[in-house]
This record gives C-alpha cells, structure tokens and sequence, in this order.
C-alpha cells in the first residue's frame, strides 16, 4: 500500500516534468504563431481613438524597467507602483506591469537577454544596437498605423522637429520604434573650481593647461595625501564611445582624444574621402602616446580601467578632474553632499591645435519599442502622448508637486524639440534676469521649462550669471534642484560653446563585423589599455593595426565604404 | 536491482537533485543546437536556419579561441590542485592539534568566506591590492615600487588561483575533517605501541584512510575543469589581462550578450562542454583503476 503511493507521488511528478518540457519546447513556436495572428486584428482596433482620452477598459502593459537603487522615491512609492503610475491608471485606465526590473548597470544586459531568449515584455527600452537585432529577428510590432491614428499632435510635432529621427528607424515603410530625440552632447572638462580658486589657477584651455592643473591639484594634495589626476573610465568600462554605444562620454577619455584630432571607435573619412576606423590612425596612436606618459607621470588615474566606479573618487573628494555631458551635475549631488564647497565646474576644454572644441556626435540612442503581437500597441503610444503633452489638471494634485523622473515615469524618454536644451537654458537666464516673465514661456511646446522656471528662483540664488556652488539653495526645493542645477551649471557652457562635430559614417554592424567584432574589440580594448599603462611598447600600436586589418578590418572597411 | 524497503527514503532524498538537475541541465539542452545554426531569436531555436559546422570553423580561426582554452585550462589545473592539497594539509596540520576549542574556532573562522560572493570579494581584492592598498603600502616599507596587481597579466592567475583557494579552502577541508574522525584511534594506539614517530602514523594510518576522500574530490573537481570561475573572473578582470585572464566563460558572455553573436557562443560553450565530459570519463575511468574507487 506505501510502496503504491510512493510511485503514484513519483509518477505524477515524472508526468509533470514531461508536461512542462514539452510546454517549454513548444512555447517559441506558440508565441511566433498567436503574434502573426494578433498583429494584423491589432491595427484594426487602432483606429480612431482620441490620443489623449481614457480607454474604456483598463488596459496592461508589461514593460522591463531599469531601476536606480539609489533614487528615493516618495514614501512608499515604488518604480511600478507610485504617483505617477498610479495617475495614468486613474486618468488613462492604463496599467503598467514590470515583467522584470534591473539596475542600471545591468539593464542592457538583461534586454539582450530578454531578445536572445524571446521572453519579451509587450515595450521596453532598448539601445541601437538591441534594436536593429530585434528588427531582423522580427520581434517587433508595425506601428507605423497606431501612430499615426493614436499619435498626439504633440508627440508628432516633436518628431517633425528632430527631422531624420522615425526615418532612421523606419525599415520597409513599418516603423519599429519610438526613438529619443537625443540631445546634442559633447564632453565637457569638469573640475573643482574650488581647487583652481585656492591654487590661484586659471580655466584650462589646452591639453598642456590640464596636465598643469592636473599636477598642480596633485602636487599639492587638494584631495588628500592620495589625490588622483585626472579620473576616467572604470572597469569594464571604454575609454571612449564608439559608433555602438551612446555614452555621452560620461567618465570616459573621449575628451583627449578630439583634442589630438583622434576620433577612435568611429568610422570617420581620410583625406581621399574614404571611410576608415578612427582607432586605427596615426592621430589615435599620438593620443595614446600622450595618455602613456601623462600615466607614468601620474596625471591620469594610476588606476584606470581597473576602478570599481570612477564616479566614486570624484564624489569622495579625491580627484578633481574629469571629462562629462552638459547632464553630469546630475552624478554630482553626493559630491555635493560629501563636501558643501565642492564647486564641480565645465570648461569649454581641452581644444584642439585649431583652438577649436571639437567632438563626435552621439549617434546610438534609446528606443521604445512594442513586442510583436501585443495586443494593444495604442495603450503604449498612449504612454508616450501623457508623457510629452501638457499635464492635465489632476497631475499636479496626484504628484505633489515632485518633478517626476525616469524612475517614476515608466517608458521614459527623452522627447523635446531638438532646440529643446537651448530654449530651456536661454530661457531660463533670461527669466532670472527678468528680461521674461512666466507667461511668455512657450508652455505647449517645453512645457519641462516652464515647470523649471516655476521652481528656478528658489533654487538659484543671486547673483543669477555666476554658477559656483555657494550661489544655490540647496535645501529650499530638493525635488527640482538636480534639474536647474543641471540645466544652468552645466547646460549653460554647453549651450553657449561651440562645437565643431564629427559624426561616424557608419552607425551600426555590418555583415563582418556581426561575425569578427567580438574579435578585433577585444584587440583594441586590450592593446589599448596595455600601451597607457605601458604594459606594452607603444609600437604595439602598429601590430595592433596591422592584425585588424587582417582579421576582418580589411572587409569590414571596405563594406563600410559600401554604405557611402 | 530490487529496493529494498528499509533504503527507500534514501532514494526520495535524491529528489531534489534530479528535478533540479532535470531544470536546469538537462532541458536547456535542447539549446545546443544553436551552435549549428545562425540563430534567429525571433524564429526560436527550431525555425533558424541551418549552418552546419560553420561556427566551429570560424572558432577554430579565431586567434582568440586557442589563448582562451589556454588561459581555462591554465587556471582550472591550478584550482583544481590547489584546492585539493591546500584543504588536505590544513586539515592534517589542525588535527594535530589538541586543543578543542581552538580547532573549532580556526575551523568556524576558515569557512566563513566561502559564504561572501565573489561581488564582495571582488570588491575586497580590488581595494587591498590598490594602488594604495595595504599590499603596496607594505611593499614600500622595504622600498619596493607599487605594483599595480590587476592590471598585471603575468600575474593574473595567481592573483585568480589565490583567492579562490582562499575562498573556499575552509569549506573543502570540511570533508577531510569528517573523514579523519571517521579513523579508528585504535590504529593510532596499537602504532604508538609500536614505536612508530608522529610522522609515520600519519604517513601509514592519517593518509591511506583519507586517500579515497582525496580521490572522490579530485574526480569530482574534473568535471569542472573548464569552469574556471565566470563570477570571479568577471569580477576581477579588465582589459589588460584579456590574455592571461579570459576564459572561456568570459568569452562567451561577452560574444554572446554583448555582441549577439549566439551561435558563435554556443559553439564554443559546447566544445567546452565536451572537452570536460571528456575529461570527467576519463579522470573517473583512472580512479577506478588505480584507486578502485567507484561511484555506482
């Protein structure tokens, strides 16, 4: 009698094991089967329906979210349950679901694992290259339809004023994706005011003006008795952006490289008009010769490429140099925290032998894009209309008055106008000067600078044109200070520099490179480092160039060449 | 073979390891067949088109397949040794010695580290080992240049192999305790009657009992060969030491999720897979004839 019991329990697992292999081995073919069915009765529901009214029903939509452990939410408020999400249900009948959450670091990975695995949520945001990926493997929804019969006048506008944007990723007449319209960056000089002021130093301007800077503030222990040069790139971090990722340069060396002439990691054009590989020029190798040198001499971070965070260092209060986006006063706030008198300021530097700024313009971007087959595709571009139209009456009442970010905001993007940087920051100068009043702001079209200038003057404390730290409130409204403290510290040097920009000839794989780019990578990155920590000769620069060639640079080139 | 009623409940108890064996050995299998094809994760595993042996050639010409099957079975074999003979001598050492108390204290101390993830352990070696660590800080004492250990190929490994026998050499040596009391003490009297000296007892009694535990370990360590450690190495590496340092696991990710090249990953995950069944049939058809050591 036991012993028939025991082999029931054991058949009846033996028979649920079967049952879900067999489930999980069918499962891929299932979901490619219902999504073609979906996919065509979806559109038909689309039509007509008032971009920013309530839906009927309320509608789910599973997104994958990236999350900031470090963001303080309001009370119990998470990153899928919270004011803002809370709102959209209320006004919308939207629901928004997380099929998974990961921290920022790791969100790209788990999107790509997401794509290789199938096992996709119905939107998510996704980088370039994930998203030329899911678009040959036709993972993704037409929404060339819902767009345009859901698209807010607003969410169009944008679009039709960043010209090129739903071009680039619109393939075969279907439009795949709904892009950020990223704003113009280059990498700016961030350092310590405070140290420059104490030391008696002047603004960099050129690459020699940094290293004296650089070993002033070490010299002379600004940092303590460990002070570290100029900090960079982490490890498993790049030294510089490349045509694949969208970085901004944040803590990257980017900087020194333009300064050179050099634009490694970017397809750029010889002197005959060919494409070529910056990585692979007599420029990139100078570059590489001064960064060795200013290594042994200890202005560059002893430790570059191995740091756990480079970030750390700069908001512990040890260096007091480093290379970063308009936004970086973003990172800064514990820097701020740490040290009430660390006055982080851009420069407009270091420029060239021209005496020109230049940079590489960013050419990855984020994406959001709609699993194929979901069912409801309108309930997502419905997201994007709330999220760049004007709020109606009950947001200001269900947020409190908390500017919402990305972590509130879920399928956040970056959409503005293309000059919407500009406007924000010109405006909001002018405002504090009162040249303006509030109500000459274009509420419709920023409305984000309207909310910033409804807030600036608690923030920024006079007088108005001088940006250094003890010049700002920093306790009266915390929910908006990162966002002036942004806009005006750093996006006011961006806005008034001028950027001369390269942009990369080619802004995704090729047929080779899908084959021999893990490869020749993995070559740069290890030479590279080698040579600036003088591990290796810097004539490993050559072999290194010569063996790309011959693994697959050769035909890769020439495919680039192709592309022109 | 019957089952025998009283030895029932033993077999219930392996339960647990087939099911989970079952999930997540067994039925990913089925994803080897990535290696064969250009896979497509739109059309699933099924639906990609064919590629025969395509990966595996282009494998084969890579420059960096040769280096990275080096470098894992480089650091595999140190691990392997170290973690067999750094356990057994520590266990043989602290059980000479008496005092109870003292030995339970080390024993508690010594595994605790086992327990940390390589996250955090990673995060330890990075800051001791710094520019600025107390690593460097004692080397200047005797006047001696900084070292920048983690940037170092050459010393990459050790640094790799070190801490990994570090980690983990409490716990191993956990086994050898269980086995040393499981020897008679009355072996110990009737030898100490004889006059043998405190060596010749543990050469002729401590060590013959506790080879087949020595054995069983080895064996089993072989199966892992060519896991020479993702999250520790993932952890503690960086460009600079891609030579010594990448392994096949480190490979594999980083083709595979960061480039997306999943069949090329697949294959080389799936001849180091078979390179260690390889290796297991072998490393237990030895121990079965020169130790007569045998598991089923």
């Amino acid at each position: 009698m036991k012993k028939q019991g025991i082999k029931k329990g054991l058949t009846a697992i033996m028979v649920g094991l079967l049952i879900t292999t067999s489930l999980s081995a069918c499962s891929s073919n299932n979901t490619t089967n219902s999504s073609s069915n979906n996919s065509e009765g979806s559109t038909n529901v689309a039509v007509n329906i008032d971009p920013l009214g309530k839906f009927p029903e309320p509608l789910e939509v599973s997104i994958g979210r990236s999350l900031d452990t470090n963001y303080k939410f309001n009370g119990t408020d998470t990153a899928e349950d919270n004011a803002y999400t809370r709102w959209l249900k209320e006004e919308y009948n939207i629901v928004v679901k997380h099929a998974w959450e990961a921290s920022v670091t790791d969100y790209d990975q788990k999107v790509s694992l997401a794509i290789s695995s199938n096992d996709l949520p119905d939107a998510m945001r996704v980088n370039e290259t994930q998203l030329k990926q899911m678009i040959k493997a036709d993972q993704l929804e037409d929404l060339t339809e819902v767009y345009k019969n859901v698209g807010a006048p607003r969410l169009k506008d944008i679009y039709e004023s960043n010209p090129g944007l739903l071009e680039n990723v619109t393939v075969d007449n279907k439009l795949y994706a709904f892009p950020e319209t990223t704003l113009p960056s280059a990498p700016l000089t961030w350092i310590r005011k405070d140290w420059l002021d104490k030391l008696g130093l002047e603004a960099p301007k050129s690459l020699e003006d940094l290293e004296k800077i650089a070993k002033a503030f070490i010299d002379n222990k600004m940092g303590g008795k460990n002070t570290v040069g100029i900090v960079g790139t982490g490890q498993g971090g790049a030294l510089y952006s490349t045509f694949l990722t969208s970085s901004d340069h944040y803590m990257n060396f980017s900087s020194l490289f333009f300064a050179n002439g050099a634009y490694p990691g970017i397809w750029v054009k010889d002197k005959d008009g060919k494409a070529v590989y910056g990585s692979t020029l007599p420029e990139t190798k100078q570059t590489l010769a001064m960064m060795r040198e200013w290594y042994t001499k200890g202005i560059l971070d002893k430790e570059v490429g191995l740091r756990k965070s480079g970030q750390e260092i700069a908001v512990s209060g040890e260096a007091g140099i480093f290379f970063g986006p308009w936004w970086t006063p973003y990172n800064l706030q514990d820097a701020i925290k740490n040290d009430p008198e660390a006055n982080w300021r851009p420069y407009v530097a270091p420029l060239n032998a021209a005496g020109e700024f230049t940079s590489n313009q960013a050419t990855g971007s984020n994406f959001i894009v709609v699993k194929k087959g979901y069912e409801h595709p309108e309930a997502v571009v419905k997201m994007l209309n709330v999220h760049v139209s004007e709020k109606i009456a009950s947001y200001e009442g269900a947020t409190k008055g908390k500017e919402m970010t990305g972590q509130e905001i879920p399928l956040f993007i970056i959409a503005g106008a293309g000059d919407q940087l500009d406007y924000t920051v010109n405006t909001l100068r002018d405002y504090l000067d009162g040249k303006i009043k509030l109500e000459d702001i274009d509420k419709v079209n920023y409305g984000f600078t309207n909310d910033l200038a409804l807030h600036v003057k608690d923030i920024k404390i006079a007088p108005f044109d001088n940006y250094d730290i003890q010049h700002w409130d920093q306790v009266k409204d915390p929910g908006f200070f990162a966002h002036v403290y942004a806009h005006l510290n750093g996006g006011s040097t961006f806005v008034d520099a001028d950027v001369k920009y390269l942009r990369s000839l080619a802004t995704s794989k090729t047929k080779t490179m899908d084959a021999r780019w893990t490869n020749l990578k993995k070559m740069e990155d290890e030479t590279f480092l080698k040579i600036i920590l003088g591990s290796s000769p810097l004539e490993d620069f050559d072999t290194f160039v010569q063996k790309w060639m011959e693994q697959g640079g050769d035909t890769i080139t020439k495919e680039v060449n192709e592309l022109q | 073979m019957r089952i025998r009623g009283i030895t029932k409940h033993y077999y219930l108890m392996l339960l647990p390891g087939l099911i989970w064996l079952f999930f997540f050995n067994l039925l990913p299998m089925h994803g080897i067949l990535m290696a064969f094809k250009e896979f497509n994760p739109g059309m699933g595993i099924w639906k990609s088109p064919w590629v025969g042996l395509e990966n595996f050639r282009y494998m084969f010409e890579l420059d960096d397949s040769i280096q990275v099957f080096k470098n894992t079975i480089f650091i595999a074999v140190l691990k392997m040794i170290g973690n067999l003979i750094v356990p057994l001598l520590f266990a043989l050492m602290l059980n000479e010695v008496k005092n109870r108390y003292f030995s339970r204290t080390v024993q508690t101390i010594v595994y605790l580290p086992h327990f940390l993830s390589w996250v955090i352990v990673a995060g330890i070696m990075i800051d001791i080992f710094s520019y600025t660590g107390p690593i460097n800080q004692v080397l200047s004492v005797f006047g001696m240049d900084p070292v920048l250990f983690f940037a170092n190929a050459k010393i990459f490994p050790s640094l790799i192999v070190g801490s990994d026998i570090w980690k983990e050499f409490g716990f191993a040596a956990i086994i050898f305790f269980a086995a040393l009391t499981s020897i008679n003490p009355e072996m110990y009297e009737a030898a100490a009657i004889d006059g043998a000296s405190q060596f010749k007892r543990l050469m002729r009694i401590t060590l013959p009992s506790i080879l087949p535990v020595a054995i069983l370990l080895g064996t089993l360590s072989l199966g892992n060969i060519l896991n020479a450690g993702f999250d520790q190495i993932f952890n503690l590496y960086n460009p600079a030491v891609y030579s010594t340092g990448d392994v096949i696991d480190t490979w594999v990710y980083r083709a595979g999720l960061i480039d997306m090249q999943y069949g090329l990953a697949t294959a080389v995950g799936l001849l180091k897979s078979v390179v260690g069944l390889v290796l297991i049939s072998t490393s237990y058809g030895l121990a079965y004839r020169f130790a007569n050591y045998r598991i089923f």
